[in-house]
């Protein structure tokens, strides 16, 4: 064997070269190794900005759980909550053509004006018809089991919400469709613990409110300023705490350690693993097709 | 060097076809035909192929009695092949067993299993894989619990060394200084191989049609895409060009859409599966091999092209740069508007008449062969059985250096198998195994056929008369 030479080591298998066949061109072995290539490390804040969607989600979780108790308890009058509804709803739809203006043009507006008009109508009626079914739908069943069950639905819920930002057309993923399913689920089962139609029925309304309508406005909400995104992210926190500290101070507390670590612990844990990202890559992998 | 008597250990094997298949096929021959003894160890067939099989030249193939849970591959459970492995190694007397196919589990447990009867171990890797995926990264982990023990692992191109040694994590600490880590010197690049003579080129063709042939599993990983966004550019750039795509899989439907779309019926022709027999006759009719594979170790379909006469037009990527000189092949990069550039520059030369099929043929041949490819492992072969043998406890050492999760248990596997290893001992003494001392006999073989020739000739005559 010559002495071993890497200027004269070729990486070609037709040729026989004058290495042996467990040479290591020291020089140019791995030499088109890649570490990292496409990776953008992520910063402390905007991870925070980012999970602020995840913080609103939780929170519109206890907002509910919080007026249902009180339904429950009949703390608060079912006709109250109804119209708190209708106002919500008023307010969102409000600042939903508005984000529109922009966007769709006047004639497509007004069609699209009418045909929520029609919508809400219908489910307004519709849950009104239902309200008496939904309330004996599990009386055969004991609370116990409704707790557990509305509790994992609402944590299926949470982990299968579209937390992603997207402007404009929103495209529903099987997920966010099985998370929205989920979480009207347990308005349901939950609802059905009410004694009367009325109850029922605002709670109903309010879970379509809270879990079907109000995470497509978030979406909405998302793509705008930081100062929009933070203050109803506080907002809703806050209103969520000031809710749910008159019930259980357990519960609040371990709420707010939750928000907490989802706001801010969780982003610096990320931010902190980042040290340990070794992505490798190199002429092995499969490469991405490109078509035009 | 000395006869040695080789395990070839794989789930890839005949009736199986394939690369790895035939790779084994043809090693194992011609290590025959150098005066080794070679078997062959694989998982049984549904329905009936099971036990031992003998395929010519004389080589002995046990298909022991697993059944294959996904493409052919059998579960990795590390001990309930020991009592038949153990059987069979010690009653052919074998020296080395050569495992291959890092998706092969039974040759994984060969090398767990080897050490324990003094038997020397060599892997060969095929494929290349990727570190992201979940399906990679347990792999990965599993090859490199394997390898961590073996005494020589071959890879079929430079670029599968990289990624072999990546995977498989072979690297050892620099005696000089401890700090470097350093490749281990038992790492080897041996290319695949191809039988020349049963490529030939076909009769000249004429150059005023020019045919693109395709040859690949229709799948995501073969570059269908970028075939079916290309094929219509080039029909409709050059009218005197038409396509044969052979082979079957999960994107024959975007090829039919394809066609469809752009009325393409009588300039692509789709073959289907294509039997391994037939591909000759169907290189035969193109003059040009398009091959858009997105990942690719060796690309043995490239170099069978090649050798037919095809100028080879391919995406630049893993180990297919390495095979051929850059007068034979065009590169493109895996873009649509690249490779359209490429098979534009290919058809202008084959066009021309700038190609000789005769001469790539010829060059092919001086390129690669089996016999290189026996004489370098063997080389390995020596030089695994010269080295020494690595002992229990470094082979523990060396599993602990897996990880901290993994370490442990490839240890504990470790040390359970050698338990297991003792029970079979006292269970089924080596004194009452059914020892195979004798060999094959070519010459007993030959005056046996010309016997029961001579006999049938007797016979038919006697019926004829």
């Amino acid at each position: 064997m010559p002495k071993p030479d890497d200027a004269a080591w070729a990486k070609i298998l037709w040729k026989k070269q004058p290495f042996s066949d467990n040479y290591v061109p020291q020089n140019l072995f791995l030499s088109s190794l890649r570490r990292n290539t496409n990776f953008k490390p992520y910063t402390y804040w905007p991870v925070v900005l980012l999970s602020c969607a995840i913080t609103q989600h939780i929170s519109t979780i206890f907002i509910f759980l919080a007026t249902f108790v009180r339904l429950r308890e009949r703390l608060l009058d079912p006709r109250t909550l109804v119209l708190i509804s209708v106002a919500c709803f008023v307010a969102g739809y409000t600042v939903w053509s508005w984000l529109d203006v922009a966007m769709i043009s006047k004639a497509d507006r007004n069609a699209n004006h009418l045909k929520a008009l029609k919508s809400s109508i219908l489910i307004f009626f519709a849950l009104m018809s239902l309200s008496p079914v939904l309330r004996t739908l599990t009386a055969a069943t004991s609370s116990d089991s409704i707790w557990a069950l509305s509790a994992v639905l609402f944590i299926l819920n949470a982990l299968l919400a579209d937390y992603s930002v997207h402007d404009g057309q929103v495209h529903e993923r099987l997920t966010s469709v099985l998370s929205m399913n989920a979480a009207i689920s347990a308005s349901v089962v939950l609802a059905s613990r009410l004694t009367t139609d009325v109850a029922v029925f605002a709670l109903v309304l309010f879970s379509v409110q809270a879990f079907a309508l109000f995470p497509m406005l978030r979406h909405r909400l998302q793509a705008s300023t930081t100062a929009v995104q933070c203050s109803l992210t506080l907002g809703l926190a806050l209103t969520a705490l000031s809710l749910t500290a008159p019930l259980s101070w357990t519960v609040t507390c371990i709420f707010f350690m939750t928000l907490v670590s989802v706001t801010f612990l969780a982003p610096a844990c990320l931010v902190w693993a980042q040290k340990f990202k070794n992505e490798i890559r190199g002429p092995w992998d499969v490469a991405v097709p490109k078509v035009n | 060097m000395t006869p040695l008597s080789i395990a070839m250990i794989s789930d890839f094997f005949h009736p199986d076809v394939g690369g790895v298949e035939n790779h084994i096929y043809m090693l194992s021959a011609t290590l025959i035909g150098k005066g080794h003894k070679v078997i062959v160890i694989t998982h049984s067939h549904a329905p009936d192929r099971v036990g031992v099989r003998w395929l010519l030249p004389w080589l002995k193939v046990y298909y022991i009695p697993f059944l294959p849970i996904a493409s052919s591959a059998t579960l990795p459970n590390f001990f309930t092949s020991l009592p038949y492995l153990r059987t069979i190694l010690l009653r052919e007397h074998i020296h080395l067993i050569h495992a291959h196919a890092s998706l092969s589990s039974i040759g994984h447990e060969g090398i767990l299993h080897a050490h324990l009867m003094g038997i020397r171990t060599v892997f060969t890797d095929h494929s290349l894989f990727g570190f992201e995926d979940a399906a990679s990264i347990l792999t990965n982990k599993l090859l490199a619990g394997t390898l961590k023990n073996v005494d020589a692992v071959i890879c079929v191109s430079h670029t599968g060394r990289e990624n072999t040694v990546l995977r498989g994590e072979l690297f050892e600490r620099d005696a000089t200084a401890p700090s470097k880590l350093i490749v281990r010197n038992n790492v080897y690049v041996i290319p695949n191989a191809l039988v020349a003579d049963e490529f030939k080129p076909g009769p000249p063709k004429s150059t005023d049609i020019i045919t693109i042939v395709v040859l690949s599993r229709l799948a995501y990983r073969k570059g269908i895409d970028l075939l079916v966004a290309t094929a219509p550019r080039i029909c409709a750039a050059f009218p005197n060009v038409r396509f044969i795509v052979g082979g079957d899989g999960p994107k024959l439907i975007d090829l039919l859409q394809m066609r469809e779309k752009h009325l393409l019926q009588d300039r692509i022709e789709l073959l289907g599966s294509v039997r391994h027999s037939d591909v000759r006759s169907v290189l035969h009719q193109g003059a040009i091999f398009m091959n858009t594979s997105l990942t690719e170790s060796f690309g043995i379909a490239i170099l069978e092209a090649a050798c037919a006469g095809l100028y080879v037009v391919s995406t630049r990527v893993g180990g297919v740069p390495e095979i051929l000189p850059s007068d034979m092949i065009s590169f493109a990069e895996p873009e649509e508007d690249d490779l359209f550039r490429a098979m534009s520059e290919a058809i202008r030369i084959v066009a021309a008449g700038k190609h000789d099929p005769q001469r790539a043929h010829e060059r092919v041949k001086t390129f690669y062969n089996w016999e290189d490819v026996a004489a370098r492992t063997e080389k390995v072969y020596d030089a695994v059985m010269k080295s020494p043998q690595i002992e229990l406890w470094e082979r523990m050492q060396r599993t602990m250096e897996l990880g901290p999760f993994a370490g442990p248990i490839y240890t504990i596997i470790l040390i359970v198998d050698c338990i297991f290893f003792m029970f079979l001992e006292w269970w089924m003494p080596r004194e009452d195994l059914d020892y195979a001392n004798v060999r094959w006999n070519a010459e007993r073989f030959a005056r046996l056929a010309e016997k029961e020739r001579a006999k049938t000739m007797q016979s038919t005559v006697n019926a004829g008369g």
